[in-house]
């Protein structure tokens, strides 16, 4: 960037350099905050299994997405179906916690949820983006409404706690002066003739005007203060009507200022494949869905069992668990072919007679360290003081993340913020305290956003997901390697035993992964126990 | 508490943010607050410090661990400890979802890791062999640490 300060005109390396800046950005934010791998969900539509021989049965470990989704589909292909839940509840990491519930997270930290009548976090997924087909698909078939998440807000803010004197700043604000600083420094690369190598005379003229649209520059080609500019960015004094109507233009903060900020960096927020709009949320909570599930197959879940040994023969697999409400009580279940969903951390603790390829599979991926913290107020003040509707701010602080309710806009009464979502060593670190402490630094860090938070506080949330006890972490991380070594072992088809659920899956963190994971599973069980016939 | 906060004064931004890998991480560090490793240069952080922002999340304040569906380990009186090795490598390496944390920065993980130098995997291994009672005399260095084969970035295919 320095030579940009002294030189006349830019080379294209220089230009590009530049531009790189953001596109690293984007692709870093998909890195720290998507979870995505960008992965197109293989899902066009439901599982056609057909032929089942009578009495094939399968036994289904974990009543999360992926297990329930296999319990559904494989129950309706004709299967005798039954499913063991650690848990008191169905559908695992799908998950709203609302008030009067209450959660003891490993340690014995319990937590007794204080939100009002109706309001909820979900401490697992909190997102359905379009293309995730799979998941929809089971909204659409199970009869759970969805609203639209908001991604990208322009009102909310990016804040960095080191520019801008820690003031947040408008997304729109950043957003149009990026654009528009950007815009005018290659419109300027332009006329001295720094692009000629690269576009011709032709096109450059189709690329200035692309530019004067796309970063609001004036006929000079210039980002300044004018009516257009403030119709992106905002204004300094709202146009309005009658004799208070005069709009008052904002003045754009300069260039080095906006790169110095780094705000940039979130920019692309709602770029990447998973956060592009539309998205959606199950009107009430994400966990609708797994309790959508839980209801459809009713008494096929088994409730706190919780696995001691899977163990496999030629005949079939017996499962032994105990009663979670019941410490020593030693009971089993078998079926002829086994599910397994549980997260990889837990069922590497579980004896089970696999190869030893798909044994060193299940050890080799280590989960993701994350936070998700709710936070009650006695009042809207978002909405009602700051006019956000929804969305997600982003700061440099440890909290990362402020999201804001993508409903009941206008509701009299309290509301719930996320006033955190964390990941990395951040996450690890508010792991370690407890959960009252994880709640006040939220409310801490939170206050230098939104002054309002100490003054309106009610109470808090807080889930670390590495103390959770039925899944010991987030998500799987592979990495390139992993992925070579140990992916296909992982998914394989172990004589009667097969695993599923986002750790089997190029979509990991998402439910979506789950449930293509989960009928990818069950389709290659299916061809395999068809094969057979019905002798198993 | 006192040295954190020297630490903090001393923290390099770059450094911090190669840590955590990526934007957000880049602006994260930034917080001047005590309770947060990743606000120093974790990279200066000791054996307690460690211990105390990152191993207590899963092996508990005390180093009892804790059981549910699955168990994390308890480190207080664990037998397993005889063998700083053990404890070394399953600090660099991980052991099945626990992370690994002596991963070169540049390992490419979908997420973001903790990337510690031998000389802290030294001191936490150090730490937690003479905490919560246990009493090994043995004290391992930086040197030992890394002999010991670290997980490694994998050349493209």
């Amino acid at each position: 960037m320095d030579n940009l300060a002294g030189s006349g005109s830019l080379s294209r390396r220089q230009l590009l350099g530049m531009i790189g800046v953001t596109a690293g950005s984007a692709a870093m934010y998909q890195a720290m905050s998507s979870l995505g791998f960008a992965a197109e969900s293989p899902y066009r539509e439901p599982i056609d299994l057909q032929g089942t021989p009578p009495g094939a049965s399968v036994l289904i470990l974990g009543a999360g997405i992926a297990g329930m989704t296999a319990a559904y589909e494989l129950r309706n292909a004709g299967y005798q179906v039954q499913v063991l839940e650690f848990n008191g509840r169905a559908g695992g990491r799908n998950w709203s916690l609302r008030g009067g519930d209450t959660y003891t997270e490993l340690g014995g930290y319990t937590q007794h949820c204080q939100f009002d009548q109706g309001l909820y976090i979900n401490p697992g997924p909190w997102r359905l983006p379009y293309h995730h087909r799979g998941i929809l698909g089971y909204c659409k078939r199970l009869g759970v409404p969805l609203e639209a998440f908001v991604q990208v807000n322009y009102n909310a803010y990016l804040h960095n706690s080191q520019a801008f004197g820690g003031k947040p700043q408008r997304y729109r604000e950043v957003k149009a002066d990026y654009q528009g600083h950007v815009a005018e420094l290659l419109a300027k690369a332009s006329h001295q003739n720094a692009l000629d190598a690269s576009v011709s005379r032709e096109d450059q003229e189709k690329l200035l005007e692309s530019l004067r649209e796309w970063g609001a520059l004036d006929s000079n080609f210039s980002y300044v203060s004018s009516n257009s500019v403030s119709d992106r960015r905002g204004w300094a004094k709202e146009p309005g009507g009658g004799l208070t109507a005069r709009p008052i233009p904002s003045q754009p903060v300069g260039l080095s200022e906006v790169l110095d900020s780094r705000l940039w960096s979130n920019i692309p927020s709602g770029d990447s494949y998973d956060m592009q709009t539309a998205l959606f949320q199950p009107v009430g909570g994400m966990g609708r869905i797994g309790e959508a599930f839980g209801r459809e197959l009713g008494p096929l879940i088994r409730y706190n069992a919780r696995v001691t040994d899977i163990h496999q023969d030629d005949q079939g697999v017996t499962v032994s668990y105990q009663d979670t409400g019941k410490p020593g009580s030693a009971l089993t279940a078998s079926a002829q072919w086994c599910l397994c969903t549980i997260p990889l951390p837990i069922l590497a603790q579980i004896p089970l007679n696999v190869s030893a390829a798909m044994a060193a599979a299940i050890a080799s991926v280590p989960y993701a360290s994350a936070i998700k913290i709710g936070l009650q107020f006695k009042r809207r003040f978002w909405e009602e003081d700051e006019d956000i509707y929804g969305g997600i701010s982003y700061t440099d602080l440890p909290i990362t993340n402020i999201g804001y309710p993508n409903t009941g806009y206008h509701s009299a009464g309290k509301g719930v913020l996320l006033g955190a979502y964390i990941w990395g060593l951040n996450a690890m670190e508010f792991t370690s305290m407890t959960p009252e402490e994880r709640v006040q630094k939220a409310i801490e860090y939170g206050s230098q956003i939104h002054p309002q938070y100490k003054e309106e506080f009610d109470n808090g949330v807080a889930v670390a997901w590495h103390r959770s006890p039925f899944t010991m972490g987030c998500y799987g991380m592979w990495n390139a390697d992993s992925r070579a070594r140990h992916y296909d072992d992982l998914c394989q088809i172990d004589n009667r035993i097969v695993l599923a659920g986002e750790h089997a899956s190029f979509i990991g963190g998402w439910q979506e992964g789950a449930v293509t994971s989960a009928l990818d599973a069950i389709g290659r069980l299916h061809a395999r126990v068809v094969a057979r016939g019905a002798t198993a | 508490m006192k040295r954190l906060r020297r630490l903090l004064r001393q923290r390099a931004m770059g450094r911090a943010a190669a840590l955590l890998l990526g934007c957000a991480a880049a602006t994260i560090a930034c917080a001047d607050d005590a309770s947060f490793g990743s606000v120093i240069t974790i990279s200066n952080a000791n054996g307690e410090d460690i211990y105390s922002h990152i191993c207590q999340g899963c092996h508990m304040p005390h180093g009892e661990g804790a059981v549910g569906a699955g168990h994390y380990p308890k480190l207080a009186g664990d037998a397993a400890l005889t063998s700083w090795q053990y404890v070394a490598l399953t600090v660099i390496g991980g052991r099945n979802g626990m992370p690994a944390f002596g991963a070169p920065e540049s390992l490419p993980w979908d997420s973001p890791t903790v990337h510690l130098s031998d000389a802290q995997v030294a001191d936490v291994v150090n730490y937690v062999r003479s905490h919560f009672g246990n009493h090994y005399k043995d004290r391992v260095s930086a040197s030992q640490v890394a002999q010991l084969p670290h997980p490694t970035a994998v050349p493209a295919p």
